[in-house]
C-alpha cells in the first residue's frame, strides 16, 4: 500500500506487442482447444499433444530469462497468455510449469533441467505450501511432473522423482497429486532467508497467473450465459430482457472488469516495482476467484436445467472455476496477508 | 500499461507546492465544519478562490478564465482537492451543465456566462429528477408553454442539489405532451432568481442538503432555451453521458472507475479502522490488529476497494457504490459501537469518520442514476442483452 494520493499513471492500455501476445495466444487456444478436447482430457486434465503445440507456440520458453534461451517475457505478457488459456480451460500445466521453471532458472537449477523445461520435455511444478515435517500436500500438476520444487526449513529444494506421482481425481479435472516430501532425489537449490523469499514470490506469481486464468474462465462462462439469455424466450420475450436475469449478468461483467484490471495492475507492479505492492497478486486472486465462481454459477443458472447438465459447456467452466481457484489454498490466508500489508503502512 | 509515478518537471513541482500552499490557506477547518453543518457540497469562499486562480476549469486557456494547465498539473490539482476533501458537488454539476451549454446553448448566452462560470460567480445545478420518479428522466412532467418570446413554466422538481447556491438550473421540461415521450422534451437554463421559483430544503441522513424546487408561472426568455424545441432528449445526452462516466481521456491521468470518489471515501473509513485496530486492545489484552479473524475480514474489504478502483467506467460506479454500502456495514460490525459515535462525541474514532461513512454511503447508489438504472445500461450496452419494452418505454404515461 502506498500513499493513496500519489501521482501515478492509471494506464491500463496494452501496447502493440502486448496486444499481439493476447491475440496470438487467443487465436491459438480458440482454434486448438474445442470443448471436446477438454472433455477428452478428463479426468487427468492433461493433453500431451496439446502440450507439444503449446510448447511449439513458445509458451514455455518465453517466460525464461534470455541467459537460458528464453525471451524474458514479463509477467504482464504471461497474464495475457494465462487469461487466454483460461478462456478455453486448456488441459495443460502451463501456469505451474512456467512459475516453477522461472524459479529453477533463477535459483540455479541444473542447466539440462532448465533447458528440458524450456523445451517442455520435462514438466516442472511447485509445492505451494511450505513443507513442514513429513506432511504430504496436494500439488497442482504433480501428476504430470517428475520435478517438484518445494520449500522447507532446509531451503528451496528440487525433488526429482522416477516418475510423476499418482493422479488423484478431483472436481476441477486437474493433474493433482499428493507430494511426499521424503520421496525422490533431493537437491537443495538455495538455503536461508533468500530461499524463503524466492519461494514466496514464486507462490505469488503462481497466484497471479492463476488469477489471470480465472478471469478467462469467468469471461467464457459469462459469454455462454449471455448468448443463452439473448435467444431463450419466456412469456414472449427473450429472458435476457428480464431484469431478474439481466442484472446478475451485469453484476458478473462488473466483477470481471475489476478482476482483469487488478490482474494487469498486479502484473505491472510485480514486473516493475516488485517491492511496492506485494499484496496485489493476492488481491487479484481473491477477486478473480470470486468473479469466476460468480460467473460460472450465474451463467449456469441463467441456462436453467440445461445449465446443470454435463452436456452443457458451462459445466466445464463451473467445475473448474472452483477447481482451479482452490488449488492455492485457503483465500483467508491471502486476505490476512493483504490486511497485514495495509496495517504495516500505519 | 503504466502505473509508474509521474516524474514532475521543475515547473510541475513548483505548481504542486503552490497548490498545496494555496489549499492549506483556503481549505480551513472552518470549511469542513461548514460542510458538516450544511451538507451543501459547496463553499462559496473556496469556490471563488479556486475560480480566481482559474482552477475551476483548469484546462481552459487563461483568456477564458482557466489556468491553461497541462494534464499532469490538472491531475496534481485534482488529487490535492480530493485529498483535502474539498466540497465539490456544485463544482461538479456546474462543470457537467457547462458541457451541455457549450454544445447547445445560444452562443451569445454562452459567451456571456463563460467568464462568470470560470470565476465561480455563476454556478449551475441539475433539474432533471421529477417528484414522480427520477429514474425515468424522459418521463419529465414539468410543463413549459410558449408565450411569444417567452416560456411559462409550471411544476416541480425534486433533488435539485445546490439550487440555493446556484444562479441557474439546467431544467428538463415537457413542451409537447402529445408527442412520443422522448420527442416532447425541451431543456432550459432557468435563472433561479426568477419570480415564481421557490426552493425548499430536503435533508438526507447522509448529511446532505438537497432541494425541492417549485415553479409557478415562471417566465423565461427564449434565449435561455438550450437546444431545439422538443429536442431536449438529445440536448441532455452530452452531459448525461458525462455524468455516467463517458468522455474520459485515456492517458492514464484520470480515474478509471466511475465511482472513484466513493472508493476514496471508503478508503478513509478503512484506514481509520486499521489505525484503530493497531492502537486498541480487546478486554483480554490482545491487540485487535493481531486478531486473525479481524484481519481476514479487513482483507476482504481491501480487496473490494482494490477491485472497485480498477473497474471500468459505469461498471466501476456500481462496484464502488455497492462494495462501499456492503463493506461499511461490515466495517462497523468489526469495530463495534465505537464506530457509530458521531463527530464530537467522547471516543469518536477519528472525528467520527466511520459513523459518517455509514450514513453517507447509502446515497451513492441513488444519485447520478440508481445502481439499477446502471445495471440496465450495462446489460444493454456492455453485454448486448435485449431491452425490455414496457408501456412507458416509448410513450409518455402519467
Ligand atoms: C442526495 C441526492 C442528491 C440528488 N441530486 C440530484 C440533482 O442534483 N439533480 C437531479 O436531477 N436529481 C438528483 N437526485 C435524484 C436522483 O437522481 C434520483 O433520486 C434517482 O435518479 C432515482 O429517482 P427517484 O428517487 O425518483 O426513484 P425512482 O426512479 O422512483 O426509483 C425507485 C426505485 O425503483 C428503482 N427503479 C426505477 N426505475 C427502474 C428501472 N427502469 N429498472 C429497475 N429499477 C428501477 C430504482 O432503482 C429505485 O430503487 C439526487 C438524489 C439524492 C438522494
Amino acid at each position: 500500500m502506498t500513499d493513496r494520493f500519489e501521482l501515478r499513471r492509471q494506464d491500463f492500455r496494452l501496447d502493440e506487442d502486448q496486444q499481439a501476445v493476447r491475440e496470438g495466444f487467443g487465436d491459438f487456444f480458440t482454434k486448438q482447444v474445442p470443448s471436446s478436447l477438454v472433455r477428452d482430457a478428463e479426468p487427468l486434465g492433461f493433453d500431451a499433444d496439446l502440450w507439444q503445440r503449446v510448447v511449439a507456440m513458445g509458451a514455455t520458453a518465453m517466460a525464461l530469462p534470455e541467459a537460458v534461451g528464453g525471451d524474458d517475457a514479463t509477467l504482464v505478457d504471461l497474464v495475457l497468455v494465462a487469461e487466454e488459456l483460461g478462456k478455453v480451460v486448456a488441459p495443460v500445466p502451463l501456469v505451474s510449469h512456467v512459475v516453477a521453471s522461472r524459479l529453477l532458472a533463477r535459483a540455479g537449477g541444473a542447466d539440462e533441467l532448465v533447458a528440458a523445461a524450456a523445451a517442455g520435455e520435462r514438466v516442472v511444478t511447485l509445492a505451494l505450501q511450505p513443507v513442514g515435517g513429513t506432511n504430504r500436500q496436494l500439488v497442482p500438476d504433480a501428476a504430470v511432473a517428475r520435478d517438484v520444487v518445494a520449500w522447507s526449513a532446509e531451503g528451496l529444494t528440487l525433488h526429482t522423482l522416477a516418475e510423476p506421482a499418482a493422479h488423484v481425481p478431483n472436481q476441477g479435472s486437474t493433474p493433482l497429486a499428493w507430494f511426499d516430501p521424503a520421496a525422490g532425489e533431493r537437491t537443495v537449490l538455495v538455503s536461508g532467508p533468500d530461499a524463503e523469499q524466492r519461494f514466496r514470490s514464486a507462490v505469488a506469481e503462481w497466484k497471479l497467473l492463476t488469477a489471470a486464468a480465472l478471469v478467462g474462465i469467468a469471461d467464457s462462462a459469462l459469454h455462454l450465459g449471455v448468448e443463452f439469455a439473448k435467444t431463450r424466450r419466456t412469456l414472449g420475450v427473450a429472458i435476457g430482457a428480464l431484469q431478474g436475469v439481466a442484472f446478475p449478468l451485469a453484476d458478473v461483467v462488473t466483477e470481471i472488469s475489476g478482476a482483469r484490471n487488478l490482474v494487469h495492475k498486479a502484473a505491472w507492479y510485480a514486473t516493475h516495482e516488485p517491492q511496492t505492492r506485494p499484496d496485489l497478486p493476492l488481491a487479484a486472486l481473491v477477486q478473480a476467484a470470486h468473479a469466476a465462481t460468480e460467473a460460472a454459477w450465474v451463467s449456469a443458472h441463467t441456462q436453467g436445467g440445461l445449465g446443470f447438465t454435463v452436456e452443457a459447456d458451462i459445466s466445464l467452466f463451473f467445475l473448474r472455476a472452483k477447481g482451479w481457484s482452490v488449488l492455492g489454498g485457503d483465500p483467508g490466508s491471502d486476505r490476512r496477508q493483504i490486511a497485514a500489508a495495509l496495517l504495516r503502512t500505519f | 500499461m503504466d502505473f509508474s509515478t509521474v516524474e514532475l518537471t521543475a515547473d510541475q513541482q513548483a505548481f504542486q507546492r503552490e497548490v498545496r500552499a494555496f489549499l492549506d490557506e483556503i481549505v480551513t477547518e472552518e470549511v469542513h465544519e461548514h460542510e458538516r453543518r450544511t451538507g451543501d457540497g459547496f463553499d462559496e469562499g473556496v469556490h471563488l478562490a479556486l475560480g480566481g486562480r482559474g482552477w475551476l476549469f483548469p484546462g481552459w486557456p487563461v483568456e477564458d478564465g482557466g489556468a491553461d494547465l497541462d494534464r499532469v498539473c490538472q491531475r496534481i490539482l485534482a488529487l490535492e482537492l480530493a485529498h483535502r476533501e474539498v466540497p465539490g458537488v456544485t463544482q461538479g454539476t456546474t462543470r457537467l451543465v457547462w458541457s451541455g451549454l457549450q454544445l447547445s446553448a445560444d452562443p451569445e448566452l454562452a459567451a456571456e456566462l463563460k467568464p462568470e462560470v470560470a470565476a465561480g460567480r455563476v454556478r449551475f445545478c441539475l433539474g432533471y429528477s421529477d417528484p414522480e420518479g427520477g429514474s425515468d428522466i424522459a418521463g419529465a412532467t414539468l410543463r413549459a408553454v410558449r408565450d411569444g418570446d417567452e416560456w411559462v413554466l409550471n411544476g416541480s422538481k425534486l433533488w435539485t442539489t445546490g439550487a440555493h447556491n446556484c444562479q441557474y438550473t439546467f431544467l428538463i421540461t415537457r413542451t409537447d405532451p402529445e408527442a412520443p415521450k422522448h420527442k416532447g422534451l425541451t431543456m432550459f437554463l432557468v435563472p433561479l432568481d426568477s419570480p415564481g421559483v421557490e426552493i425548499q430544503a430536503i435533508r438526507t441522513y447522509g448529511g446532505e442538503r438537497t432541494n425541492a424546487v417549485y415553479y409557478t408561472d415562471v417566465h423565461v426568455a427564449d434565449r435561455y432555451r438550450v437546444g431545439d424545441v422538443n429536442a431536449g432528449w438529445a440536448t441532455l445526452q452530452g452531459p448525461l453521458s458525462n455524468e455516467h462516466g463517458g468522455g474520459r481521456i485515456a492517458d492514464g491521468l484520470e480515474d478509471l472507475a466511475g465511482g472513484f470518489t466513493y472508493t476514496q471515501a471508503f478508503d478513509r473509513a478503512i484506514d481509520a479502522a486499521a489505525r484503530w485496530a493497531k492502537r486498541t486492545t480487546r478486554p483480554d489484552g490482545t491487540l485487535v490488529a493481531d486478531d486473525p479473524v479481524f484481519l481476514d475480514r479487513l482483507g476482504a474489504l481491501v480487496v473490494s476497494t482494490e477491485a472497485s478502483r480498477v473497474t471500468h467506467g459505469p461498471m466501476g460506479r456500481n462496484k464502488a457504490s455497492l462494495s462501499y454500502i456492503a463493506g461499511i456495514a461490515e466495517l462497523i460490525d468489526m469495530v463495534g459501537p465505537e464506530a457509530l459515535l458521531a463527530h464530537g462525541s467522547d471516543g469518536a474514532i477519528e472525528d467520527g469518520v466511520l459513523e459518517f461513512a455509514h450514513r453517507w454511503a447509502q446515497g451513492t447508489a441513488t444519485y447520478g442514476g440508481t445502481t439499477e438504472v446502471f445495471k440496465g445500461m450495462i446489460a444493454q450496452h456492455v453485454l448486448g442483452l435485449p431491452r425490455l419494452n414496457l408501456p412507458g418505454s416509448k410513450q409518455w404515461v402519467r
